[in-house]
């Protein structure tokens, strides 16, 4: 049980890293607008080359 | 000839396509039918740059899209000094400009708009905010002019405006990244401390070496008072703000009990005896943070959209300078400038007309759907639009003295709503009053009895008394219900909509544009010449096409007759044109007259009649009508049924006015009042004790809509009229409207059921508390599922 004393302080060192991580995202405008987010992955796989017309057989 | 079935429709904006029009644009490779060139010409530019999949991911269909105008209008911002609001630079040499974009429906939208911008080489990055419909973008204004930039979006069919961010609208931006800051601590830290939490708790259960609870509590503690510290810091605030003047609010006991709760178990951790409280004081901050982000989240949306004066406003115009016309930014234009006015401007300034004339659509003041024809000598508003004519203006008072301004300035007059005692901090204020008593009475009880549990059992009563499910009762019962009210199309804005909404008798609505669709259809054709009716209608849609006044609009279905010549377009009058040797005329009788002098006298049955005829005797008339919504009979009658009054008030002086009240069966009727009127009324009503809803949607209707106990702004509303709204109508249909009045009882009814479980939860287990028979893991459990209890009560709304 005395490793207790080894990994709680290490558990509140990962929460702080995990609270600090969270505000910069915060911070830099990650969290600004929830409604696009979700769409972007999708948008971004279609392909945005100009279309080309393929022979129709 | 051909014709369309009626079911086709724009694949771009999903209207109907007229008939007889046969616009078209190739999307991925087949070719879609389209409404008018300005959605042809947005679906052409889409698809020419490899755009197509914008078509297959939208999950909504596009505004209909004006046509682009000849000339770009934006050129008054390539001037540095008229974009300094907007536009920055940047270090590197680049700018930055923030815009607010018209016409986004859904997500596709800013994929769209980020990808056509980013293949211009000088575009560095741009970035489209969908929850605030803003742009920012960065690009090198040497390279890509800014009203370049302005003439992009507007080709891709949306509507660009400067985005000045106001100080107000700033400081909501910061508020809500502090708050979500406060949330994301709070959140993270009550999975830290409830891990802590359920080893105690085991521990309390089956047995746990006082030298670990000593360090779990210490650990606890210290996370916990992160979020004592930073995340609660806003309860303490309010209930201390509040408190310093003698109002007792839901915050004071949120802030006792976690204060309390907090100093209790840090004495208890420091003595190494008693009971902690640290997990139910997180995850009670968690959860009351959470329910307020996401009520702010939903009002910040439309909290945003600034409307000044400014963006009422053209971005510039066409200014005397010595001999020739000169393109100024609106803004610089003063009392005594001579300004040009052309067919479509949107008049920049009041003042006088010096020379030419046309027909001025001023429904943004008086509600009047029909434009009003305007000759030299007469006056001309800001705000207004000249749809036919022009002509040159004096202007005789600066932006300041306009009447748009004033009536911006009476919504502050107006914008004085009835202060509403919440149910909430009126329940708090007696039940904080009780719990300190009753606090008070047993700490004194014990301390006569047995002075050495008096402290612990006295905290105990405090804490087990703890508001959690109180303070969540309104909340979780507000949000369900909003979040459903959204579904059904009506977006609630004001905190207190609904509540405001119970306690309305009388539910007033504007007409045009509110319970009629606000564009004119044909309700009636009387031959009155050897023709037939579809000949005659075909005559009249053949030189209707060529004038820009609404009337055309009631056309729109025919298929015009064609080989029309030599065509003259009487600004507010009427068009005259020549056809197979025909000399035709249609308009007010009084134009139709100088074509045709037989013409006798207009039906007089209810309508605005025009007359079509020729040189010979007149043909036809047409009376025209402005249609109520689709559901608009049904939504009133609903209404009523709640045992509502309803009323139409509307700055229309016409018949149209009474007809539409008797054909929905309205309750009474006010026709051709002013803004001040209408606003007049609305407080005559309130003082004489009946709370009041109104509908409405235009710039004339906003004093009114902040003056209402409870304001609903529909879809198409002006920027203004949303800004003083509770609620919104996200679609086309008035139902919503009903919906909202049976919400809010239903809200009402699950707020109750609450806070009655929430009261009688604290009225068994005080008194248990006091005696001292709470085990602490007891007093904790409770706690949650009560508060548990609550939020699942509230889901019920859905």
């Amino acid at each position: 049980m005395d490793s207790l004393y080894i990994l709680i302080p290490i558990a509140l060192v990962f929460c702080a890293v995990a609270i600090k991580l969270l505000l910069w995202a915060i911070d830099s405008g990650q969290y600004d607008d929830l409604d696009k987010e979700a769409w972007r992955i999708l948008m971004d796989e279609e392909d945005t080359q100009p279309h080309e017309r393929k022979p129709q057989d | 000839m051909l014709t369309r079935a009626d079911s086709e429709r724009c694949y771009h904006c999903g209207e109907p396509v007229p008939a007889g029009t046969f616009f078209s644009a190739e999307i991925d490779g087949e070719a879609r039918p389209m409404c008018c060139p300005g959605c042809q010409a947005v679906a052409k530019l889409i698809a020419g740059s490899g755009l197509d999949s914008f078509y297959r991911l939208r999950t909504e269909l596009n505004e209909t899209a004006a046509p682009l105008p000849e000339e770009n209008l934006y050129l008054a911002y390539d001037d540095p000094a008229n974009s300094a609001d907007f536009v920055s630079g940047l270090d590197d040499g680049l700018q930055r400009a923030q815009l607010l974009l018209g016409g986004i429906s859904c997500a596709a939208c800013t994929w769209l708009i980020e990808k056509a911008l980013l293949a211009n080489p000088a575009v560095r990055a741009a970035n489209v905010n969908l929850s605030q419909q803003s742009l920012v973008v960065e690009f090198n204004r040497d390279r890509l002019p800014v009203s370049e930039l302005f003439q992009q979006l507007l080709a891709l069919g949306y509507d660009p405006h400067p985005w000045q961010l106001s100080e107000g609208a700033r400081l909501i931006e910061t508020e809500q990244r502090a708050a979500l800051r406060e949330l994301a601590v709070a959140g993270l830290a009550m999975m830290q401390v409830g891990m802590f939490g359920i080893a105690l708790h085991a521990g309390d259960i089956q047995g746990i070496a006082l030298e670990y609870r000593g360090l779990m509590r210490w650990v606890s503690l210290l996370i916990a008072s992160v979020v004592v510290l930073y995340s609660a810091r806003s309860f303490f605030r309010n209930a201390w703000n509040n408190l310093r003047f003698g109002r007792l609010v839901m915050d004071v006991p949120v802030a006792l009990a976690i204060g309390l709760a907090y100093i209790a178990s840090a004495w208890a951790t420091v003595r190494n005896d008693g009971e902690v409280y640290f997990d139910s004081i997180a995850m009670f901050t968690f959860f009351l943070l959470l329910g307020r982000y996401l009520e702010r989240q939903v009002r910040r949306r439309e909290y945003l959209r600034q409307t000044d004066l400014q963006s009422l406003l053209p971005v510039a115009a066409l200014r005397r300078e010595g001999d020739r016309w000169q393109t100024v930014a609106t803004r610089s234009i003063r009392a005594g400038d001579e300004l040009l006015l052309r067919a479509g401007d949107t008049v920049p300034a009041d003042g006088v007309l010096l020379d030419g004339g046309g027909a001025v659509d001023e429904a943004a003041f008086t509600g009047e759907h029909l434009p009003r024809s305007i000759g030299p000598g007469e006056r001309v508003c800001a705000g207004t639009v000249l749809r036919e004519g022009g002509g040159s203006m004096r202007v005789d008072c600066d932006a300041a003295g306009s009447r748009l301004a004033t009536m911006l300035s009476m919504l502050t007059r107006g914008g004085d709503k009835p202060a509403l005692a919440k149910l909430a901090d009126r329940v708090a204020a007696r039940f904080v009053g009780v719990v300190l008593l009753v606090a008070a009475g047993v700490a004194a009880y014990w301390l006569h009895t047995d002075p050495s549990r008096a402290l612990w059992i006295t905290l105990s009563v405090l804490v087990v008394s703890c508001p959690c499910a109180l303070a969540l009762a309104t909340p979780a019962a507000l949000t369900a219900a909003t979040a459903h009210l959204r579904r059904r199309g009506l977006l609630l804005v004001g905190e207190d909509s609904l509540e405001a909404l119970l306690r309305c008798r009388r539910v007033v609505f504007d007409k045009t544009g509110t319970l009629t669709r606000g564009h004119l259809r044909r309700r009636e054709t009387r031959i009155a010449g050897e023709i037939s009716e579809a000949d005659a209608l075909a005559l009249a849609a053949a030189l209707e096409q060529q004038g820009r006044h609404p009337i055309a609009q009631a056309f729109a279905d025919i298929t015009p007759a064609r080989g029309l010549e030599q065509v003259e377009v009487v600004a507010g009058r009427g068009i005259r044109g020549w056809l197979n040797g025909r000399r035709l005329a249609i308009g007010s009788p009084s134009f139709v007259t100088g074509t045709c002098p037989k013409l006798p006298a207009p039906p007089t049955s209810p309508g605005h009649w025009i007359a079509l005829a020729d040189q010979l005797g007149p043909l036809a008339w047409i009376a025209l009508e402005d249609t109520p919504r689709n559901d608009a009979a049904q939504t009133v009658r609903a209404l009523q049924r709640r045992g509502l009054t309803v009323e139409l008030l509307t700055g229309d002086p016409s018949d149209a006015g009474p007809e539409l009240a008797q054909q929905l069966d309205l309750d009474a009727a006010r026709i051709g009042a002013s803004p001040q009127d209408k606003l007049d009324h609305i407080h005559r009503l309130q003082a004489a004790g009946t709370p009041v809803a109104m509908v409405g949607d235009g710039l004339n209707d906003a004093p009114v809509l902040a003056a209402a106990d409870c304001a609903f702004a529909v879809n198409q509303a002006t920027d203004l009229a949303k800004s003083q709204a509770d609620a919104i109508l996200l679609g086309q249909s008035l139902g919503p409207l009903d919906d909202a009045f049976g919400m809010a009882v239903r809200c009402r009814k699950t707020i109750r059921q609450n806070m009655g479980w929430a009261l009688s939860y604290n009225a068994l287990a005080v008194p248990l508390a006091a005696a001292g028979w709470v085990p602490p893991w007891a007093a904790a459990v409770g706690m949650s599922a009560s508060s548990l209890l609550v939020v699942l009560n509230s889901l019920r709304l859905k």
